[in-house]
C-alpha cells in the first residue's frame, strides 16, 4: 500500500517536474525570440546576421545553446546558427506555421537530438521571416533521467525507513500493551486479587485496563462464592457419609439377627435419599446458574403457576388444616418470561416452606401486588404464622446450607438447599426475593418478579 | 444380561435380578458384553452407558445394525434430556438415571418383557378384599364403598398395578405425580399423602394392604398368612 503511494507520488512529482522544465524552456525560448528579434539585422550584402555583441557574456548559455533558423516566406533559409552545424532546424515551412504568435512542437534533428522548437513570424524591413529558435532537450532529459533514478532508488530507501519508523512508533505504543499482557498473564486462579496498574485512565489503554480490572472483580468474586460453595458442598456431603458409615459398621459389629440389619440397611437406605436430594439440588444450582440452553424461556402467567403449586401440596395443606388466603388486586394477566419448570420449583421450594412452619391450624396469606418500579413488577407475598426468622438471619436463609441455628425451626431443616435455589433462579430472570423484617409475627417472604410486556 | 464396569454395581444388580427369578450373565466391557450377547442371546440387556474404551451408545448401535432382537434398557449418570433423546434413539427401548431404585429397575425389566404381550386392561382389579373399579374410578373393600379424590385413586391404582412390588418414591412422583423433573422435592408430599390413604383404606380394617418398606419405598400386598 505504502509502496503504491510512493510510486504514484514519485511519478507525480516527476510528471509535475518534467511539465515545469519544459515550460521554463519554452517561457525561456519566448524571451529569447524577443531579443533575437532586435538582434537581427540585414549587412550591407543583404545578408541576415545576428548582432553577437549583446550578451555581456559570450559564454552565455543561449549563445552556445541555441539553435535558431530564419527562413524568408519562400522558404530559403536566410540565417542558421552555428550550434546547428549546418542541419536544418526543421524542413520547409508548414502551412500557418507561426501564425499563432508562438508556436511549439518537437523536433528530431539529423544527429539524433530531440529538440524543443518555438516558431514564430517576424516582419522585419518588409520581408516576413520566419524565425524558429529550438534548445536541445538532451540535457534536460538526462537531468530528468537521472531523477527518474533517484526516486527509483529513493522508494525502497524510504519504505525501510518507514518501516523502521512505523515498527518503532508501533512498538512504543504498543509498550503499555505489552506490560498488560504480561500483568495479566500474572494473574491466575491463586492470585485474582492483582490488579492491572491504570497509567491514565482517559486513555484508551486506562479504559481498557479498568474494564479488565472491573471483570477481574466480577471474577474473584465468583471464585471465592463457588470456593466456599465447594467447601460447603464437601462438607454437607461429608456427613451423611459418615451417617452411613456409622450406621453400617454398627450394623455389622453388634448385628446377629436379620431385624438389626433391616433396620440398619432401612436408615442408610434413607440417608442415601437425603444426600440424592441435596446432590440434585446442587445440580439444579449448577444449572439455574448456567442457564443451559434446552431451557427454553417462554411466557406464562404467574398466578396459575402459583395455584398449581398449591394444588401439589394441597394435600399437606390439608393434613394440617392450613387456610390458604389469597389476597390482593387481580394479576392473573401478569406474564413473566422465564424457564417455567426452574420457576416452579423455585415457588414450590418457598412454599413448601411455608407451609412446613406453620402450625396446625394456622393462615397462610398469598397476596398479589402489582408494583410501578421503574418498570412494572409483581410482588408475590407469602406470610405464614410460624416461628419466623430469627433476628439477623434475614439475609442468610438465602445462604447454602444456611439451616438456621434458632431451636424453633430446628427439627425441620432441609439440606439448606431449597431458598438458595429459588433465589438464584428469581434472579437469573431478573426479580427479588427476600424476608419482609417488619412482620410482627411468622415469616413473610416476597418475590418480585419483572412483568413480561409484549 | 448386564454390562457394566462398576463391578459392585453390576454383582448387587445380578443378585437382585437374580432373586426376581431371572437367568442373568455380566460382562465389564463392551468387548465381553458383545460376545456374550452373541453366544447367549439374553432377553434384555441392561446397559451402563459409561463404559471403559468404549462408548455404550456404539456397542447398542451395532447390535441394531446386526439386527439382534434384544431389548434395550440403559443405565446412566447422565440424566439431561438431550442424553435421553440420544439413547433412545440409538434403539435403546428404555432409559434409566442412575442413581433408581431397584424396586422400579424390577417394574422397568418387567415391563419391558412384557412388552410382547398385548397390554391388559382389565375394568376391576382385586386384591384381597380390595376391589377398584377402573372405569367408575371407584374402589371399595370387604365391600364397603371407599372415598377417594381423584389423587388418591391413581396412587391406589397404581399400587395395584404393581400389586406385590415395592414401589420408590421416585416411581410414584413419575408416575402418579407427572413430576417430569427429578429436582422437584414432593416426598413430604408422597408421605402425606400415602398417610391419607392408608387411613382410607387399612385403618378401619384389621388386615393392613399398604406397607412401608424402609429405605426403599410402599408396597401394596396381603399378608403373607
Amino acid at each position: 500500500m505504502l509502496a503504491v503511494l510512493l510510486l504514484l507520488y514519485a511519478a507525480l512529482v516527476f510528471a509535475f517536474q518534467y511539465v515545469v522544465l519544459t515550460r521554463q524552456i519554452f517561457h525561456d525560448e519566448v524571451q529569447d525570440v524577443e531579443t533575437v528579434e532586435g538582434l537581427l539585422f540585414f549587412d550591407v550584402h543583404g545578408a541576415l546576421q545576428l548582432r553577437q555583441d549583446y550578451y555581456s557574456r559570450p559564454q552565455s548559455h543561449l549563445l552556445i545553446d541555441r539553435m535558431m533558423e530564419v527562413l524568408d516566406s519562400s522558404g530559403t533559409v536566410l540565417y542558421r546558427s552555428p550550434t546547428l552545424n549546418g542541419m536544418p532546424l526543421s524542413g520547409p515551412p508548414r502551412p500557418g506555421e507561426g501564425d499563432s504568435s508562438f508556436d511549439e512542437h518537437l523536433v528530431r534533428l539529423r544527429d539524433g537530438s530531440h529538440v524543443f522548437l518555438i516558431s514564430h513570424i517576424h516582419d522585419m524591413q518588409g520581408r516576413r521571416l520566419l524565425i524558429r529558435l529550438g534548445y536541445d532537450l538532451g540535457p534536460l532529459r538526462s537531468r530528468m533521467y537521472q531523477f527518474f533514478v533517484l526516486l527509483l532508488v529513493a522508494i525502497p530507501i524510504a519504505l525501510g525507513l518507514a518501516a523502521l519508523a512505523g515498527q518503532a512508533i508501533a512498538k512504543r505504543a504498543l509498550r503499555p500493551l505489552n506490560r498488560m499482557a504480561q500483568d495479566t498473564e500474572q494473574i491466575t486462579a491463586s492470585n485474582l486479587h492483582h490488579r492491572l496498574e491504570v497509567l491514565n485512565p482517559n486513555d484508551e489503554l486506562g479504559h481498557i485496563a479498568q474494564v479488565f480490572n472491573h471483570l477481574l472483580n466480577r471474577l474473584e468474586q465468583a471464585f471465592i462464592q463457588l470456593q466456599r460453595f465447594t467447601a460447603d458442598a464437601a462438607h454437607e456431603l461429608r456427613t451423611p457419609i459418615a451417617a452411613l458409615r456409622t450406621v453400617g459398621e454398627v450394623a455389622l459389629e453388634r448385628g446377629q439377627d436379620s431385624e438389626v440389619y433391616r433396620e440398619a440397611i432401612g436408615s442408610i437406605l434413607e440417608e442415601t435419599a437425603r444426600l440424592n436430594e441435596t446432590i440434585d439440588s446442587l445440580l439444579l444450582l449448577a444449572r439455574a446458574e448456567a442457564t443451559q440452553p434446552g431451557n427454553p424461556q417462554t411466557v406464562f402467567a404467574v398466578q396459575p403457576l402459583v395455584d398449581e403449586v398449591l394444588d401439589l401440596l394441597q394435600v399437606v395443606i390439608d393434613e394440617r388444616r392450613i387456610s390458604v388466603i389469597e389476597e390482593g388486586s387481580p394479576t392473573e394477566a401478569l406474564n413473566v418470561r422465564a424457564d417455567k419448570p426452574l420457576l416452579r420449583i423455585a415457588i414450590l421450594n418457598v412454599l413448601h416452606n411455608a407451609v412446613k412452619f406453620s402450625p396446625t391450624g394456622s393462615t397462610l396469606r398469598i397476596s398479589y401486588n402489582q408494583l410501578d418500579k421503574l418498570s412494572p413488577t409483581l410482588c408475590i407475598g407469602f406470610h405464614d404464622q410460624g416461628p419466623g426468622i430469627a433476628t439477623g438471619e434475614h439475609e442468610r436463609v438465602f445462604d447454602r446450607f444456611f439451616t438456621s441455628s434458632s431451636l424453633a425451626t430446628a427439627p425441620m431443616s432441609g439440606a439448606g438447599l431449597g431458598l438458595s435455589v429459588a433465589k438464584l433462579v428469581i434472579q437469573r430472570i431478573g426479580g427479588e426475593i427476600r424476608f419482609d423484617q417488619d412482620v410482627r409475627s411468622g415469616a413473610r417472604c416476597l418475590i418480585e418478579l419483572p412483568v413480561f410486556e409484549r | 444380561m448386564i454390562i457394566e464396569d462398576d463391578r459392585r454395581m453390576s454383582d448387587a444388580l445380578a443378585s437382585g435380578v437374580e432373586a426376581a427369578g431371572y437367568d442373568v450373565a455380566t460382562a465389564s466391557s463392551a468387548e465381553e458384553g458383545f460376545f456374550l450377547v452373541h453366544t447367549e442371546r439374553p432377553d434384555l440387556l441392561l446397559l451402563d452407558l459409561t463404559l471403559p474404551n468404549r462408548n455404550g451408545l456404539d456397542i447398542l448401535r451395532q447390535i441394531r445394525t446386526e439386527g439382534i432382537d434384544i431389548r434395550v434398557l440403559i443405565l446412566t449418570s447422565h440424566n439431561t434430556v438431550e442424553d435421553r433423546v440420544e439413547g433412545l434413539r440409538s434403539g435403546a427401548d428404555d432409559y434409566l438415571g442412575k442413581p433408581f431404585s431397584f424396586p422400579e429397575l424390577m417394574a422397568r425389566i418387567e415391563a419391558l418383557l412384557r412388552r410382547s404381550l398385548p397390554p391388559s386392561t382389565p375394568t376391576s382389579l382385586t386384591v384381597g378384599d380390595l376391589l377398584l373399579d377402573t372405569k367408575t374410578r371407584s374402589a371399595s373393600r370387604s365391600g364397603e364403598k371407599l372415598d377417594l379424590s381423584g389423587r388418591e385413586f391413581d396412587l391406589l391404582l397404581y399400587f395395584v398395578e404393581n400389586r406385590g412390588r415395592t414401589v420408590s418414591r421416585e416411581m410414584l412422583a413419575k408416575d402418579v405425580w407427572r413430576e417430569t423433573s427429578r429436582y422437584t422435592p414432593i416426598d413430604n408430599v408422597i408421605d402425606v399423602q400415602i398417610a391419607r390413604l392408608r387411613r382410607k383404606i387399612d385403618d378401619p380394617f384389621t388386615v393392613k394392604l399398604l406397607q412401608t418398606v424402609r429405605g426403599l419405598g410402599f408396597s401394596l400386598r396381603e399378608p403373607q398368612a
